[in-house]
C-alpha cells in the first residue's frame, strides 16, 4: 500500500460515486483518512473512510457537516470540491429551479466547504483546496449556460481564495476535467459529447488516472507555490 | 462557564498567534486597547479576519455552542465590536451571557 497520504485528512465532496468516489478511493489507497460529504448514504466502506450526509448546496447543511467532522478530527489538510449537478438545456427553457440548484451545488457549495475548511487549515498553516472544474468553462457549449458559468466561477473562486489563504500556506487550484464515463455524462446526448471530444487536441475521454495525476500534483508538498491555477485535461485551454 | 478573563485570554492568544506570523517590523503590542479596526488600526483587514475566525472558533469550542462574530447583529452594533480588544471582549461577553 502507498503511504503518500499517510497522516493526511482529506475531505471529498460528492464521494458516493463517479469521479468523487475514484478520488476518495485514491486517497484511501495512499493512506489518508477520508471524509466524504454527499447527500445520500455511503456507497462503500473502508476503515479510514468517514461518511457524512451533507447537501453542499445548503449552507446550513455544510456548517452542520463540519460540526460533525470536528467531533472526529480537528484538522483537514486537503479538500476536493467535486460535488456537482448538471441540467443541460437551452437557457430560454431551462427550469429556474434547475439553474438555481446548479448555482447552489456547483458554486455556493465549494465556497462554503472551502470557507469552513480554511478555518481549520488556518490552525495548522497548511492546506490544499482543489476544485473539480470542467472543460465546459472554456468550451462554453450550447445548453450549458449555467453549468459552464458555475465552472468558470469555480476558477475565479479558487483564484481569489488563493490570495486570501496564501499566508496560511493554503493553495487553491482548479482541475478542469473533460468527459469521463459517469452518471452525469449519461444525461447528455452521446453524439454531442463525441463531437466535442473529437475536436480536442487529445481526442479521447478522460480516464480516472488522468484526473488523479493532476490531483496528486496539486496536493503535493512540492506544489506549495502552485496556486490560483486552472489545469484542463485533453488540451482544452 | 467562560469568564471575562477566559475570553480575554482567547483574544490575546489569537493576536499573539498573528504576531508570530508577522515580520519583525510589523509586530504590534497586544493590550486591552489594541486597535483592531479603523483608520488607526494595528491590523490590516485580512489579519483582522484571521483574528475573528480564531476567536470565533475558540469561543464556540469553549462554550460548546456556535457563536457568530460576523452576522448582521455584529455588523449593526452602534459601537463596532471590532474597534479594539475591549469592544470585542464586551460584545463576546454579551453573547456568552445569552446562553
Amino acid at each position: 500500500m502507498s503511504t503518500q497520504y499517510q497522516g493526511k485528512v482529506v475531505l471529498v465532496t460528492g464521494s458516493r460515486r463517479g469521479v468523487g468516489r475514484a478520488i476518495a478511493e485514491h486517497f484511501l489507497a495512499g493512506g489518508a483518512t477520508v471524509l466524504g460529504f454527499a447527500r445520500g448514504e455511503a456507497s462503500f466502506e473502508h476503515p479510514s473512510y468517514h461518511h457524512f450526509e451533507v447537501d453542499v448546496g445548503v449552507p446550513e447543511s455544510v456548517v452542520k457537516g463540519f460540526a460533525q467532522v470536528k467531533k472526529i478530527t480537528d484538522s483537514i489538510q486537503i479538500v476536493v470540491n467535486n460535488a456537482a449537478v448538471l441540467t443541460s438545456q437551452y437557457a430560454m427553457i431551462m427550469p429556474p429551479a434547475a439553474a438555481q440548484a446548479m448555482l447552489n451545488v456547483n458554486l455556493m457549495g465549494p465556497f462554503m466547504v472551502s470557507r469552513e475548511a480554511a478555518k481549520m487549515m488556518r490552525k495548522t498553516k497548511w492546506g490544499r483546496i482543489i476544485n473539480i472544474g470542467s472543460m465546459a468553462a472554456s468550451l462554453e457549449p450550447i445548453g450549458d449556460s449555467m453549468y459552464a458559468a458555475c465552472k468558470a466561477g469555480l476558477s475565479t473562486l479558487a483564484n481569489v481564495m488563493a490570495k486570501e489563504f496564501a499566508s496560511m500556506n493554503v493553495t487553491c487550484n482548479t482541475l478542469g476535467i473533460n468527459a469521463i464515463d459517469s452518471d452525469m455524462l449519461a444525461q447528455l446526448p452521446r453524439d454531442k459529447i463525441d463531437a466535442i471530444i473529437a475536436g480536442l487536441p487529445v481526442p479521447r475521454f478522460s480516464q480516472p488516472d488522468d484526473i488523479l495525476n493532476v490531483i496528486d500534483f496539486f496536493a503535493s508538498e512540492r506544489s506549495s507555490s502552485i496556486t490560483a491555477q486552472t489545469v484542463f485535461l485533453g488540451g482544452v485551454n | 462557564m467562560l469568564t471575562r478573563d477566559g475570553v480575554l485570554e482567547i483574544i490575546f492568544r489569537a493576536l499573539n498567534n498573528l504576531n508570530d506570523e508577522m515580520g519583525p517590523d510589523d509586530k504590534f503590542d497586544v493590550t486591552p486597547t489594541t486597535k483592531l479596526f479603523g483608520a488607526d488600526a494595528t491590523l490590516d483587514s485580512l489579519a483582522l479576519v484571521s483574528v475573528i475566525v480564531d476567536v470565533e472558533g475558540d469561543v464556540s469550542s469553549a462554550l460548546d455552542r456556535s457563536i457568530s462574530l460576523t452576522d448582521d447583529r455584529a455588523m449593526s452594533q452602534k459601537i463596532s465590536p471590532f474597534d479594539d480588544v475591549q469592544t470585542l471582549l464586551n460584545y463576546i461577553m454579551e453573547l456568552v451571557n445569552e446562553a
